[in-house]
Formats: structure tokens, C-alpha cells, sequence
């Protein structure tokens, strides 16, 4: 032993000996979101190298959608990112649709566009709340989970579910909006905007959050692309990629005549960044507190798109249109398709032999990917700053073990 | 009512009868003892720490007993604060198994004994070589004041000259002393960080040095972490094996 | 009292002293106990109202006052656990060791003039090291759980109470320099008259040091944000993870009863204890001295004075808790040493300068002579004979500290 650590070329501390230990981090822990299991290889408070263990929430989702028809699949998608259940709907829709060369109403292009974007700002909610948990500060968690509801209220007014909607489906949407409901949209976004405000002073410019998030578990540019990161982690570390500028023509077709800027830092500067407070001194690119602000960057952004939604689909004359029927025949053949979901690029993928029921049926899961670069961040970080990493890439299990 | 308590005190005469301040000084002494025993015999760290603590904690019982409060608090402080320490140090550095649990062999017991006895006897004989101590005190001790402590700390004595002296004269203080002695624990904390130094794989705090450093071989120790086995084992796993 | 029950009453004189120190036991842990029931009942209220929740409103009558005790019931009922692989004796002990440290710490506490359990000569002194045992039954506790999280956090806890106790120290002991006494009951009678009295407003270092001593005594008792030991999103929770029922609310009530302790001792040093802000008593010709009617509804209006500041003081830990996030454990001890220790070494020189050079204070008028201010010091046995020497002592430390 004695002699394996003198030939060693890595020893080279002298420091009081001390022993390494494993500790689970989860499945049941408070922090990891879910039944996420970490193992830390800990050295006292440093964090030497940690592991994620996943599949404890795994369901067959997959499998299940190929003994289903795809619009009877619909439901299982809501359980993936149960926390942004509008755009899963959107992602495997679009994907059938892309197989079936479908192209919905305008009116329901709108309405999707409008529902999609609220299903963002209350996953970037969730998202911003339980970060705040992890920091060890409750009451933001609860500030955003109070907007947050008054979302889910809308969603409850228009299809009768507060959380797996199935609202988005193949063709189109289950119904149209009820009568007055762009107006209380309107009136929620109205009240939002200023609370916007609060949870930058709570939260992003606080002195305590900044030194807990700036410069902590820094993803290069380089890795976060290597690693197939997506979504705000990829923005986060300045790479400018968003699914709904860059994706597939059937996708951005969707956000055809929308105005909006991808939340990401270019030269130095946010998009319209003199309305937000400014970059701490000591944030670096790729850092949580950079993964976290580009997160309250795609609030705003989002609250744009919506007002644009409301905008163009109350413009539009007519009905969203009938939904495919639920044994409607898939052509055969197989189609990929990758959306911009709140966590990341969610991704569908369908192959079909001419039935209703769908062949295969698989899904690339955005947090996956996501999650899969916490070990590069935290090796060498003190115990303290794992839920600060991990909470910062925003996972959600669901997602992740389908 | 009076009547009928003082009845109740009468009955219970032993108790009225017993000198509680003998009763006490006999309570923490005990207590200071057995503890102190225990700490010998306790194979445990953490369990001597905790004898420790109580034994120390009782004498600062007898200082508090005798008046002398100053002296009681600063014991509970610094020793008391030091065990702690002390106690940090010795889950941390003794982190392998047969150190947490210490097994003292019959040798061992001897050799301590014959010192411990020693140490008494020159304790025994130098206590009751001074005449003062034999006779009780005369006349009652003066209400205890912190201050002459705290000035003679500072190296200024504002107790009462030494006879004969002359006016003005200062006595000196215990500010050496005091000095001394914070030397002399400096040196015992700087020499046992020596000791226990050790080399060690340098600790990877950046990810620049992350990314040179080649992960320890990981999957099949983490794939042991269930069922507690691995290289690394903890400190309570350790104590308890 | 005992005087009392042994003339009057004609008791002997050991069941005299024997009664006298029952009910001085009983009212104190009545202190706590109560205490901490109204605290947790007020932490859940003040946490709900700052998070837009109602908090407890059933649980008798509309404000939910009898929650507390709800769950006082409940934790009796609760199974109480012990892990396998704990050691026994030293888990069963480690909470009675926290609890009898908070409790001891009140003996010293003056409430009012004569309203003290023990008047010690060096009661500040006393406070604050029976304060600094509690931290062993929390380390106990954190070995004996046989969890590595719980280890963690006794670690946390005893590096940071211990380091914590050195600023801490220096705070306390700018009072007892202005006072020239260890005793609290001195201390806190030299402080009486207007609120100009105060040591807070003695001079403008110990204005600043009473803010050092706020954030020191913040993190002794393990509060957000220095609440390391028990991180529930880092640790689970920390050293108390195994503790359940009736042991589990022995933690609970020690870290309320030093809540309330820091708190009353801040009033004590700096807030001028049971004098309040307006000397109403002197102004309508009471006196605290006198054992008449009037004494007592002095003293009694002294207590609540005591009582309102040590609770505002426990307010305020509570509504910071609930606003800010965590900080991390190398922050923490970068707070202290770097920031607290030197700031509080710093006041210290400045305030016995301060002494030097302005005797009487700026507010406290500059007509008033230097001897006056440092008599406390010379009333040894020594006698004026002393004086000189003590007073040239005292010039050159304030020299070396220049």
C-alpha cells in the first residue's frame, strides 16, 4: 500500500491523511429531483468523483408505445417531462405528423405555439423554485410554484387536467379554448411580468446565490457540445442553438412570423440584457449561474411568444380543426423529429409498417444527455455544490427512464 | 402551616443534618473520578471524549462549588471547546478501524498504572508538604471578583501586595506564564499536524486538473457500495467492525 | 426567596433551598419549553405569511395557536427509532446533552434586575461557554447515527461552532470592557436611562460590533443561512437524519432555546437589557431596588422589555431564514475568519481608543469624567492603591493595540 502511493506520480500533497468515503446520494434525498441516485466518492466536504445511478423510475414507456396507437401513446409522453407534459405532446405529434406529411390548421399552429410556450415558463418555474430549494433558500420554490399554479389553471380551464394533459395530440389539439380564456392569459401575463423582477432580487443578484452558483461546476463550450448537452445547459455555455431557429423545417414552421431572440450570451452581451440585472463579476460562461439565468431569459422570451400567439391566433378565422381518430393508419416508414422542450432537445423517433400501432417507438430524452456531464462538473467540488450542479442542469427523472 | 412544614422538616432530620456542600463536593468528585476511569477503560474515541467531557465537566462543577466561578466557566470553555477538537481530530485522523477502537493490552495497563501511581504519589506528597493546606481556612474568603484574575492576566496584580513590599510596588502578573503556555500549546498543535501528515493524492479542486488526472478505477468499487464492501470505508463502519 | 420560605414560612433551611432551586429549575425550562412552542408556532406563521401561505389554521381556532402543540403530541406518539448500527448509549444521550447545554446557559440569564436564576460574577463568561456544549451533544449525535450524513454534519457543526466562538468571544467582551464587569446584571444596569445609553449606540464601533456579534450568533446556533449542520438539501438532515418523536424535539427545543438565548444576551450586552428604550419607570419616579408593590411592577415591566427584545431578535433569525439561500462550508468558514475575526479584533481596538480618548462617548455627554467610567475595574481589594498601576496597564495595552 505504503509503496503504491509512493510510486504514484499523483501524490504529490503533503496533507493530514485522511480516508475517502462513498456515500449515496438518493435515491430518497431531498435534492437529487426526483429517484435520482448519486455516488459520491467523498474526501471530508470534497468531492473527488460522483456517479449517477438512473432506471429507478423507469416504466417500459417506450414498449408501451408499440402495443398503442400513437394518439393512445399520447398520454405516456405526459409522463416523461411531467413537469412540461404541453411540449412532450408537442414533440411525439410532430413527430407522427412528420411521418404522416400532416400539416394542422393555422388556428391550431397558433394555439399550439401559445400553449407550448406557457408549458415552458411553468417548467422554467418549477425549474427556478426547486434551484432556490437546492441553495437552500424555500421561499422563491414557493413564490414560482404560485405562478406556476396560476398557469395550470389556464391549462385546467382549456383540457381538464392540472398536470398529464394530453392536450396536444396527433393533428391537432383535444379542443379549442373556452370562451374568455385569452383574456385571463393576457391578465396572468400582465401580472407576471412585474413578479419577474422579485425573483431576480431574490435569487440572481443575491449575494449569497451568486457566490454559490458563479464560477461552480463550469461547462466548456467544447464539452457541453461533446456531451450532447441541449437546451439551457448548451445555451448556458454560450452555445447558440435553439430547436425552434435551427431545427427541422416542420418544427420552425410552427414559430413561422414569431419574433424572439434565443436566449443565449453573444459578445459578452443577453438579448435585450439591459432589462435584466447585469452579469455578476464572477460568473464565467458555462457556470450554474449562467444555466440558470439563461432559464430566466426563456421566462421572458416565452412570455413574448405567448403575447405573439394570442396575438395571431385570435387574428385567425374558423376551428383549430378535428384531431386525427384515434385508430387513424401511420404510413410506413420512420421519422425523427426534434423539438425545443423547456430541458432540452426532446426527441421522437417513430418507425412504422403501415398500422395504426406504431413499430418502434423511441425517445431521446434531452436531461439525459444533460445529466450525463454532472460527473465532468463535479469532480473536485465540495459536497454543498452537488445539488448546485445538479439542480442547475434541471432534470427531471420521468424523462430520463421513460 | 409553618407549623406543620417544620414538623416535616423535623422528620426528615438526616437530610437537614447532611452537609450539602460536603454532599456535592463528594457528587462531582465522584462523578469527576468515574469518569475519569471510564476514559481508561473506554475503547471507544468518541466514548472517551465523551467520559472526558464529563469528568472535566465535573471538576468545573467543584470550581463552581468553591466559588471560584471564573475558573469553573473557563474550564467548561477550554477544555471542554478543546475535547471537542480534540475529538474532530480523532474521528478524522484515527479514521481506520483499529484506531477509532483502541484495544490496550495488558502491558499497556501496567505501564500506565505504574506512571498514573507515580504521578499520584508526587501529587500526594507535594499537596500535603504545604502547611497551609492541612488546616482549614481561617475567617471567611472575600466574595470572588473576576477582575483580579483578569488584571493579573494582563500582567498587572491589583490583589493585595505581598507583605513587606513597598507601595506601588507591582507584582507580576501571570501574563509570562499565560504566554508561555500558549507557546507551549502552539507547539503541541503544530508538532501533532506533523505527525499527521501523510502523503496524500493531490485532491483535484479545478476541472483544468480534473481533466489530467485520470479517474480512479470506479465502476467496480461504486458496484460494492450497496453491500458496504470497497476500499473505502467509512468511520462508523470502521468503529463498528 | 429562600430567605423568604426559611423566615417567614419557618421551613428548614435545606427544603428552603431545595424549593427555591425547583421552582427556579421549573420556571426556567418552562422558559424553554414554552418558548419554543410560541417560536415554532410564530416560525410556522412568519415562514407561511413571507411564502403567500396561511400557515396552521385549524388547529385551536383560527390562528392555529394550538399547533405546536399538535405536534408536540404527535412527536410523543412517534415510534422512536434507533439505526442498527448505532451506538446505543451515546445516540439515546447526545440530545439530553444539547438540551441540558441550553438549558444551563439560562441559569446566568438575567430577566429583569433580580429576576435571575444564578447571578454569577462572571455571567457572560458563564453563557458563553455552557452555549458552546451543545454543539458536543450534535456532534455526539452525528457519530452515534452510524450515517454518513449525519457524520457530515457534525463535522460541519463542530467546525464552524468552534471557529465561530472566537469573533463571537470578541464581541462579548466589548460590553463587558464598557461595563467593567462579567456580570450580566452590572452590565446591563450601566446601560440604563435612554436608549442613547445602549452600548449599540456607545460609539460607532460597537455599533458595528453588535452587527458582528448578530452574524456570529446566527451561525453559533445554526441558523440559515449557516444552518451547514443540517442542510436539508445537501445532508438530508444533517446530524439529526435518525433522530424521530420525543429525542428529535429535544434537538428542536435546544436549537429554539439558543435562539432565544443569543437573542436575549444581545439584548443584555448591547440593547440595554431590560432598560427600555424610554426610562418609564425612572420618569414616573419608580424604582426597580425597592421589594414594595411598584419594584415589582418595575421589574416586571423590566422583563417584558428583556423578553420583547430576545423575541424581536428570534424574528429576525426567522425572517432571514426564510429569505436567504445557504451558504457553502468553505464560505462559512471564510465568513468567519476572514471577515468576522479580523472585523471583530478590529471594533475591539477601536472601541477601547475609543475609551481613551472619549471616556463618556459622544452621546452620553463628553463633560463626563474618564474615572467614573473605568471605577468597575479598580474594586479589587487592592483598593486605590491600585488604581495607578491598573490604569497604566490599561494605557499601554491601548497603546500596543494602536
Amino acid at each position: 500500500m505504503a509503496s503504491a502511493i509512493d510510486d504514484d506520480p499523483r501524490i504529490i500533497e503533503f496533507d493530514v491523511r485522511t480516508d475517502e468515503m462513498l456515500v449515496n446520494m438518493g435515491p430518497q434525498h431531498p435534492s437529487t429531483h426526483g429517484v435520482l441516485r448519486l455516488v459520491l466518492r467523498t474526501d471530508g466536504e470534497v468531492v473527488s468523483e460522483i456517479e449517477p445511478h438512473i432506471g429507478y423510475l423507469h416504466r417500459c414507456a417506450e414498449k408501451i408505445g408499440e402495443n398503442l396507437t400513437a394518439r393512445q401513446w399520447i398520454p405516456y409522453t405526459d409522463r416523461m417531462d411531467y413537469l412540461a407534459a404541453m411540449n412532450m405532446n408537442l414533440g411525439w405529434a410532430l413527430t407522427v405528423e412528420k411521418l404522416m406529411k400532416y400539416e394542422v390548421s393555422e388556428k391550431a399552429r397558433h394555439l399550439r405555439v401559445l400553449i407550448a410556450e406557457l408549458s415552458r415558463i411553468a417548467s422554467h418555474l418549477v425549474g427556478m423554485g426547486a434551484y432556490g430549494l437546492d441553495l437552500g433558500t424555500f421561499s422563491p420554490f414557493l413564490y414560482a410554484f404560485r405562478e406556476r399554479e396560476k398557469i395550470l389553471d389556464l391549462f385546467e380551464e382549456a383540457c381538464g387536467a392540472r398536470l398529464t394533459y394530453s392536450y396536444i395530440t396527433v393533428g391537432g389539439l383535444t379542443a379549442d379554448l373556452p370562451p374568455g380564456w385569452l383574456g385571463r392569459c393576457e391578465a396572468f401575463l400582465d401580472q407576471f411580468e412585474p413578479i419577474i423582477k422579485e425573483y431576480h432580487a431574490l435569487l440572481t443578484t443575491n449575494a449569497i446565490f451568486v457566490k454559490r452558483t458563479a464560477n461552480i461546476g463550469v461547462l466548456s463550450r467544447e464539452l457541453a457540445i461533446e456531451y450532447g448537452c441541449s437546451g439551457p445547459v448548451l445555451r448556458g455555455s454560450g452555445v447558440d442553438q435553439d430547436m425552434r431557429r435551427d431545427g427541422e423545417a416542420i418544427y420552425t414552421a410552427m414559430y413561422d412570423g414569431y419574433a424572439f431572440e434565443v436566449a443565449v450570451m453573444k459578445n459578452g452581451h443577453y438579448p435585450r440584457d439591459h432589462e435584466y440585472p447585469p452579469v455578476p463579476a464572477d460568473a464565467v460562461l458555462g457556470d450554474c449561474w449562467h444555466r440558470f439565468f439563461v432559464r430566466m431569459l426563456e421566462v421572458v422570451q416565452s412570455m413574448d411568444l405567448v403575447r405573439q400567439a394570442i396575438d395571431r391566433y385570435s387574428a385567425c378565422k374558423g376551428t383549430i380543426g378535428e384531431p386525427l381518430k384515434l385508430t387513424e393508419k401511420i404510413p410506413a416508414g420512420d421519422a425523427y423529429l426534434e423539438t425545443e422542450a423547456p430541458k432540452g432537445q426532446m426527441g421522437f423517433y417513430v418507425v412504422s409498417d403501415g398500422t395504426a400501432i406504431p413499430w418502434r417507438v423511441r425517445a431521446r430524452s434531452s436531461s439525459f444527455s444533460n445529466l450525463a456531464v454532472a460527473p465532468e462538473l463535479c469532480r473536485g467540488c465540495l459536497i454543498a455544490d452537488v445539488p448546485a450542479i445538479v439542480g442547475s442542469l434541471d432534470i427531471v427523472m420521468g424523462e430520463i427512464d421513460r | 402551616m409553618s407549623g406543620i412544614l417544620a414538623t416535616f422538616g423535623a422528620v426528615t432530620l438526616p437530610l437537614a443534618a447532611l452537609n450539602w456542600h460536603s454532599f456535592f463536593f463528594v457528587l462531582f468528585a465522584a462523578v469527576a473520578c468515574a469518569c475519569a476511569i471510564a476514559v481508561v477503560l473506554a475503547d471507544n474515541v468518541v466514548r472517551m471524549a465523551l467520559y472526558l467531557v464529563l469528568s472535566l465537566g465535573a471538576t468545573a462543577g467543584l470550581f463552581f462549588l468553591a466559588g471560584a466561578e471564573f475558573v469553573g466557566a473557563m474550564q467548561l470553555m477550554i477544555y471542554v471547546g478543546g475535547t471537542l477538537v480534540l475529538l474532530v481530530f480523532g474521528v478524522m485522523l484515527t479514521a481506520q478501524a483499529p484506531f477509532v477502537s483502541i484495544k490496550t493490552t495488558t502491558g499497556d495497563r501496567v505501564l500506565a498504572g505504574v506512571v498514573g501511581a507515580a504521578l499520584l504519589a508526587v501529587l500526594l506528597q507535594s499537596a500535603f508538604s504545604v502547611p497551609a493546606w492541612r488546616q482549614p481556612a481561617a475567617g471567611t474568603v472575600a466574595a470572588p471578583a473576576a477582575t483580579p484574575v483578569g488584571m493579573a492576566l494582563l500582567g498587572v496584580r491589583v490583589d493585595e501586595p505581598a507583605a513587606g513590599s513597598p507601595q506601588g510596588a507591582v507584582r507580576s502578573g501571570y501574563l509570562l506564564p499565560f504566554e508561555i503556555v500558549s507557546v507551549h500549546l502552539l507547539v503541541v498543535l503544530v508538532g501533532a499536524a506533523y505527525l499527521a501528515r501523510a502523503k496524500k493524492r493531490k485532491t483535484p479542486r479545478a476541472i483544468e486538473v480534473a481533466a489530467s488526472v485520470e479517474p480512479p478505477a470506479s465502476v467496480a468499487e461504486h458496484a460494492a457500495v450497496g453491500r458496504g464492501a470497497g476500499r473505502a470505508t467509512s468511520v462508523l463502519s470502521g468503529g463498528r467492525s | 426567596m429562600a430567605e423568604f420560605l426559611i423566615n417567614s414560612a419557618g421551613l428548614p433551611e435545606w427544603l428552603a433551598w431545595t424549593i427555591t432551586a425547583v421552582v427556579a429549575a421549573v420556571l426556567i425550562l418552562n422558559v424553554i419549553a414554552g418558548g419554543a412552542l410560541v417560536f415554532i408556532w410564530a416560525e410556522r406563521k412568519i415562514a407561511a405569511r413571507i411564502q403567500d401561505r396561511l400557515g396552521p389554521t385549524r388547529t385551536g381556532g383560527r390562528f392555529g395557536w394550538l399547533q405546536s402543540l399538535a405536534d408536540g403530541i404527535k412527536l410523543l406518539a412517534k415510534e422512536d427509532l434507533m439505526p442498527e448500527g448505532a451506538d446505543g448509549m451515546l445516540f439515546r444521550l447526545a440530545p439530553y446533552v444539547s438540551f441540558c447545554a441550553s438549558f444551563c446557559a439560562f441559569i446566568a440569564l438575567p430577566f429583569a434586575f433580580d429576576f435571575v436564576g444564578q447571578r454569577l460574577n462572571v455571567g457572560v463568561f458563564f453563557v458563553v461557554a455552557v452555549l458552546g456544549l451543545e454543539v458536543f451533544g450534535v456532534i455526539l449525535a452525528g457519530y452515534a447515527s452510524a450515517s454518513k450524513w449525519s457524520l457530515f454534519g457534525a463535522m460541519r457543526e463542530a467546525a464552524q461552532v468552534v471557529s465561530y466562538e472566537v469573533p463571537l468571544g470578541m464581541c462579548v467582551v466589548v460590553p463587558v470592557m464598557l461595563a467593567g464587569s462579567m456580570d450580566l446584571v452590572t452590565i446591563a444596569e450601566k446601560q440604563a436611562g435612554w436608549f442613547t445609553n445602549w452600548y449599540l449606540f456607545h460609539d460607532p464601533f460597537t455599533f458595528v460590533i453588535f452587527w458582528v456579534y448578530v452574524t456570529c450568533a446566527v451561525a453559533s446556533v445554526n441558523r440559515a443561512p449557516f444552518d451547514l449542520a443540517e442542510a436539508e438539501s445537501e445532508l438530508v438532515a444533517g446530524f439529526h437524519t435518525e433522530y424521530s418523536g420525543l429525542r428529535w424535539s429535544y434537538f428542536f427545543m435546544a436549537e429554539y432555546g439558543s435562539m432565544f438565548l443569543v437573542s436575549a444576551l444581545a439584548a443584555v450586552l448591547f440593547m440595554g437589557g431590560w432598560n427600555g428604550p424610554i426610562p418609564v419607570a425612572k420618569l414616573l419616579g419608580l424604582s426597580a431596588g425597592t421589594g414594595d408593590t411598584a419594584g415589582y411592577f418595575v421589574r416586571l415591566l423590566g422583563m417584558a422589555n428583556l423578553l420583547g427584545k430576545a423575541t424581536l431578535g428570534v424574528l429576525v433569525m426567522m425572517w432571514v431564514r426564510w429569505t436567504l439561500p445557504r451558504l457553502r462550508i468553505d464560505q462559512v468558514m471564510t465568513t468567519c475568519l476572514k471577515y468576522c475575526t479580523p472585523l471583530a479584533a478590529a471594533m475591539f481596538a477601536g472601541v477601547m481608543v475609543w475609551q481613551l480618548a472619549l471616556p463618556g462617548g459622544i452621546v452620553r455627554g463628553l463633560s463626563r469624567p474618564a474615572g467614573e467610567v473605568r471605577e468597575g475595574w479598580l474594586e479589587g481589594p487592592g483598593g486605590k492603591a491600585a488604581s495607578r498601576p491598573a490604569a497604566d496597564a490599561a494605557q499601554k495595552v491601548a497603546e500596543v493595540a494602536r
